[in-house]
């Protein structure tokens, strides 16, 4: 077999719910973020030690958490950004976690999902936070800016407080297009399959689309470069990827799309079962024409994206209008019973990562063969 | 199995029973038709058929290779299905990112003062006002139909009709959708406005120049892993044929951590011989090899430019040195063996062309000499036959000196190849090379008088070697030949 094959390396139950699992970067740790039974957050972190897990801290506080990231950390300091169940946002020192760097009630509802940049790469911009939350709000914090957040896209208060409102629910978050010190540009998934890609710079909405179903997931393939890519998952197994590189003043970016990338395949190809949501979509650090699925029927698949020959055109209006390649499904395996919400390559080792599954248990994954591609 | 109600797959593909058979899958050439078959014929619905499956498949995989029916997953494996040498990459790793960790945590006490760009401006996107860019075509919308109504003209308004100037009104509705289309444009446009290329150079200057600066404050190891994301990303736009970009990430991969850059040099050096620029390509070659003189990439690649060069004599030896480190190296061996069958008719490096010339008639009014140069190189020799104007002395033949001792057995010459071009007769073929043979030896002495146009240094181009029927050579200018 010489195509990548997805391994299970390690496998660690938990008591809790886990809600994110992300890799310290430089070290053998990660950090898993989850929900007590009694509502409680629970922040874990473990260390790879040559074949077996160990528990290096343990943290517990009042509120659970939902989601965090490393984002907008330097390499030095490695603070994690988490977003809780109540909407606060808060910057961690994993040495001191009992007392948050930056504290702030970001949201009125609970912080769905978060994304943070600007940490590990120089001269591309601002170290910058962006949540998402279930108030129907969009909002980038910068950590030495204080209470307020430098960039706010909520709904119009007329719309509700965003507790018992029709606001939308916004679901995902994602930076990108920060490949100089201006430019960045921040996409929103909502509930409703409402996507819209914020301009930061200029301040405005670049662009809207609306999806079939709700954007469980967003990445652009990379956040510090020119936008090349943008994968977006939504409920009922669809996996769409945008290409994000021309943008035509009608029609938008030409994205390709994959039904059914939720469910499982089975073994003979043939999908059967009720459809399942895709919930999380990550691009490999190593190799950005690569990414990983998890699917609500607990399996994952490895995708591989191939550029048209042309990647734009020009149609009959003397427009230019972009096209999108293809996608194959290079590997699949089943991980759990329960859907797979998390999942991390690791930053700095190919083929490592971690996921979370909704079963209550972390995995440690190794990808083999990966370099072929 | 189904129930009455719900479709059987074959009703539902509308495929009729007897396709599931093998004459029919046999001859079948529909590619989705075959997808369909094979759905059905796996569902079971139909009974069980291994073979007509199998068959099926087989023809589907001929068919549509990537087909998604030959997709399949399975349940994870566990790592135990790893060898301990596959595994040992990572526990190694785990030791080494340990060590790196920690050397991080010690950095950490360390103050870094990064000139951070300063905090955005407050700000605030309305999401459900209209943005100012749809609100346009909204009043325009309204506005329309209004305006349409005051300038409708009535069908027995016979007066107005008189002034209406259709022309004028389709300029109007052009321009119209011109307007629009340029709004839309400049929709985009605003976002991405080209730069021009100074400003692009500017910028890129200025922004080498801050790294500069911010790099002196960076430990070694926030280096390489700043160097290494880059170098990586140069790889990634390597792969789209994003060539100009990839080139960018390797510069600052290379800027960043310049004592282990082999590996960006060496990608740098590839990204530029796609450019066809192989004289970059070569000095990174070089620069890579400097740091890493093992990398036999590196050495092949400096081979390949300097033959894509047209420098075919270098290149020969640089193949051999890929062998010297890796005796297998399939690329090397085949460059070496093409590089074999030229090499016959391959110039030595110090070879000179000299071009053959019709004599001009008005040019000398004495009689038309002939002259032959021979030039005796290492493997082979360029013979030129020139009928030139004694005038035009150009460059004396003396620097050519021929390198006898190396020169292995004289071939053949087929002066009429190289003559039939020129017009020279055969017939006096002969006596050419007999004055040539003499004058070549008088001017041994007083080489500046030698007329000798060398006007085309690079004789790979063609290959020139002369072949002289036996019956046109006589011995004493096979000899002369020789002797030089």
């Amino acid at each position: 077999m010489d195509k990548p094959q997805l391994i299970e390396h390690l496998h660690e139950s938990l008591n809790y719910t886990v809600y994110d699992t992300k890799w310290v970067p430089l070290s053998a740790k990660f950090v898993v973020l989850g929900a007590k039974a009694n509502g409680h957050g629970i922040m874990d972190i473990y260390e790879l030690n040559k074949d077996k897990l160990e528990k290096v801290k343990s943290v517990e506080k009042k509120v659970a958490f939902k989601c965090g990231t490393f984002g907008a950390a330097s390499l030095r300091n490695r603070h994690m950004a988490i977003g809780d169940f109540e909407g606060r946002l808060q910057v961690l020192d994993l040495e001191q976690p009992d007392l948050p760097v930056y504290n702030v009630k970001a949201h009125s509802a609970i912080i769905n999902t978060i994304d943070a940049i600007g940490g590990t790469q120089i001269d591309c911009g601002a170290p910058e936070i962006v949540t998402g939350s279930r108030d129907g709000a969009v909002k980038v914090w910068d950590i030495r800016q204080g209470q307020a957040p430098v960039v706010d896209m909520s709904p119009p208060p007329q719309m509700g407080d965003g507790v018992n409102s029709a606001r939308r629910d916004c679901w995902a978050v994602a930076f990108g297009n920060a490949y100089n010190a201006e430019e960045r540009i921040v996409a929103a998934g909502y509930d409703n399959g409402d996507l819209k890609i914020f301009d930061l710079r200029s301040l405005s909405v670049r662009w809207e689309a609306t999806m079939k179903n709700g954007i469980c997931g967003l990445e652009f393939d990379r956040r510090d470069i020119p936008m090349n890519k943008l994968a977006v998952t939504t409920l009922e197994g669809g996996l769409l990827v945008f290409d994000m590189r021309t943008q035509h003043p009608t029609k938008g970016f030409s994205y390709v799309e994959e039904r059914n990338a939720g469910r499982s395949v089975g073994t003979n190809g043939v999908i059967s079962g009720p459809k399942a949501t895709v919930w999380v979509v990550r691009h490999l650090p190593q190799n950005r024409d690569l990414f990983l699925t998890g699917g609500g029927t607990g399996s994952i698949r490895l995708w591989d994206y191939e550029y048209p020959d042309k990647r734009v055109i020009d149609d009959a209006d003397g427009n230019r209008l972009g096209v999108a390649g293809t996608m194959h499904m290079v590997s699949a395996a089943t991980l759990s019973s329960q859907p797979v919400h998390c999942f991390d390559w690791h930053p700095d080792k190919l083929g490592l990562a971690i996921c979370g599954a909704f079963d209550q248990s972390v995995r440690v994954l190794i990808t083999t063969k990966l370099n072929t591609y | 199995m189904q129930s009455e109600k719900k479709k059987t797959l074959l009703e539902k593909y509308e495929i009729p029973i007897s396709h599931l058979d093998f004459a029919y899958v046999e001859t079948c050439k529909n590619a989705r038709e075959m997808e369909k078959i094979v759905h059905i014929l796996r569902s079971g619905e139909e009974g069980y058929f291994p073979d007509l499956l199998r068959c099926s498949e087989e023809k589907l995989k001929l068919l549509k290779p990537d087909s998604k029916l030959f997709r399949y997953e399975e349940n994870i494996k566990k790592s135990d299905i790893l060898d301990k040498k596959e595994l040992k990459p990572i526990l190694d790793w785990t030791q080494d990112i340990k060590t790196k960790d920690s050397a991080l945590n010690e950095l950490k006490n360390e103050k870094q003062s990064l000139d951070l760009p300063s905090i955005r401006k407050l700000g605030k996107i309305e999401l459900d006002k209209p943005s100012p860019e749809p609100a346009k075509p909204t009043p325009a919308a309204s506005s329309q139909p209004a305006k349409a109504k005051e300038s409708r003209i009535k069908s027995t308004d016979y007066s107005k009709w008189d002034k209406y100037d259709p022309d004028e009104e389709i300029l109007r509705m052009d321009l119209d959708e011109e307007r629009s289309k340029e709004e839309a444009d400049l929709k985009i446009s605003i976002k991405d406005k080209p730069a021009t290329k100074k400003e692009l150079k500017d910028e890129k200057q200025a922004m080498y120049e801050r790294l500069q600066t911010q790099l002196k404050r960076l430990s070694q190891l926030e280096r390489e892993q700043f160097a290494d994301k880059h170098r990586l990303r140069g790889n990634e736009y390597f792969k789209a044929k994003e060539y100009d970009s990839a080139i960018e990430e390797y510069n600052c991969a290379i800027l960043y951590d310049p004592e282990n850059a082999a590996r960006s040099y060496n990608n740098r050096a590839i990204s530029y011989m796609k450019q066809s620029n192989y004289v970059a390509a070569i000095m990174d070659c070089e620069a890579c090899l400097q740091l890493e003189p093992e990398n036999i990439k590196a050495r092949l690649r400096l081979a390949d430019a300097n033959y894509a060069r047209g420098k075919r004599r270098e290149s020969y030896y640089l193949y051999q040195r890929v062998l010297e480190l890796d005796p297998e190296n399939a690329s090397a061996k085949q460059s070496l063996k093409n590089l074999n069958s030229q090499l016959g008719e391959l110039a030595p490096a110090s070879a000179t062309r000299l071009m053959i010339e019709e004599l001009k008639p008005d040019a000398d009014a004495g009689k038309p000499k002939e002259k032959t140069e021979v030039k005796p190189p290492a493997d082979k020799q360029t013979t030129v036959v020139k009928k030139v104007p004694p005038p035009v002395a150009k460059k004396p033949t003396l620097a050519k000196k021929p390198t006898v001792a190396d020169a292995p057995p004289v071939k053949e010459y087929d002066l009429a190849e190289l003559v039939k071009p020129n017009r020279v007769v055969n017939s006096k073929l002969v006596s050419a090379a007999q004055a040539l043979g003499n004058k070549f030896q008088a001017p041994q002495g007083n080489s500046p008088k030698k007329p000798v146009q060398s006007n085309l240094p690079s004789n790979e181009a063609m290959p020139a070697m002369f072949r002289m029927p036996q019956d046109n050579l006589n011995t004493s200018n096979k000899l002369l030949i020789q002797e030089i």
